[in-house]
């Protein structure tokens, strides 16, 4: 059960990394950033990290986006070619 | 040229994928990190430091000069950022349109420029495009109760998990989310100008004047007095705290001092 949550939680890791990198709009490359961030939360809580866990969903899905966001606000949404 | 980039991300994985492959299992009780010093910190860490959340003992205590630097490490990235001349960074096409606004000349306002430029924009957060109310509501409603459950998480972090650095993250996200919604100057003004230095040094401030209660103490650097529990507890609060506001003000300060 643990091994299935496990695989099925890092393959949404390497997923949302891949989709990350492709993206060429970059909001969302953002909005999947902070989905990465949100599951990697979860995988620290289920591998007993409550404390890295609680970082990780603040400042890694948390305020980094926002910080992307208002970045993406300043320069352009697509990235060139 | 896209081939090898293939290569290079082939070349980065690999080592680490066998990397990861060669780990213990995640509950071999013959692991290192399970033998080295962790055995000695789980076995005595509650009585040595008198914290009950081990990661608590560890960061500040075990491995207190590391959160020094970690502390010192984010302070210089917010001194870095407010180094910067402001404007220096701004895209070319928008400098050209704000320098040229009421300066009369008609070549600078380009009507095709601003909308080019503004395409692939977001909504200006600075009250130009306004807020959705339930939005707003909903990040007024909240604000109070993130605040409790920072500084819940603050004075409880030698317990249970939590801490300096999660309150920290938490308290810059009230700050955050609330100058999404209310404009980033006034969330600017909720802290006095002659304030924030201070606050935003309050880690590697506190982190020197434990330190050096701890040499009084105890005759070593950031030593803590091993079987005086009041005082380890009373300058891990301190630690805590100024782990807390001081990462808070500066994360907070670092989204404040963006421009748009």
């Amino acid at each position: 059960m643990s091994d299935v949550f496990d695989v099925t939680m890092l393959a949404l890791l390497i997923a949302t990394a891949v989709a990350v990198a492709r993206a060429r709009d970059l909001l969302a490359a953002v909005v999947l950033f902070s989905i990465y961030g949100l599951t990697m939360t979860l995988v620290w809580q289920h591998r007993g990290a409550p404390d890295v866990a609680m970082t990780e969903a603040a400042v890694g899905a948390g305020v980094t986006t926002v910080l992307f966001f208002i970045t993406i606000a300043r320069t352009t949404r697509r990235e060139k070619r | 040229m896209r081939g090898w980039a293939w290569l290079l991300a082939l070349a980065v994985a690999l080592p680490l994928v066998v990397g990861v492959a060669g780990l213990p299992p995640h509950d071999a009780p013959d692991a290192p990190i399970h033998t080295h010093v962790g055995a000695r910190y789980l076995e005595r860490g509650v009585e040595e430091t008198g914290m009950k959340n081990l990661v608590t003992a560890v960061l500040l205590n075990y491995r207190g000069f590391d959160t020094f630097i970690e502390v010192v490490v984010i302070f210089t990235a917010l001194a870095a950022v407010l180094a910067l001349p402001r404007g220096a960074v701004r895209p070319a096409s928008r400098r050209r349109t704000e320098d040229g606004r009421g300066t009369g000349d008609p070549g600078a306002a380009d009507p095709d420029a601003p909308a080019g430029a503004n395409a692939g924009r977001l909504a200006d957060v600075d009250g130009e495009v306004p807020v959705s109310p339930v939005v707003g509501f909903v990040v007024r409603l909240l604000a109070p109760f993130m605040a409790l459950f920072a500084i819940a998480m603050l004075f409880r972090g030698h317990v249970t998990p939590g801490g300096g650095f999660q309150a920290a993250a938490v308290f810059a996200a009230i700050f955050i989310a609330l100058g999404l919604v209310m404009g980033r100057a006034r969330v600017g003004r909720l802290v006095s100008g002659r304030a924030q230095p201070w606050l935003q040094a309050a880690g590697p401030l506190a982190f020197a004047a434990v330190a050096w209660a701890g040499w009084r103490l105890t005759g070593h650097f950031l030593g803590y007095p091993m079987h005086d529990h009041t005082a380890q507890e009373a300058m891990a609060l301190v630690l805590e705290v100024a782990i807390g506001v001081g990462g808070g003000v500066i994360l907070a300060r670092l989204f404040l001092s963006m421009e748009t």
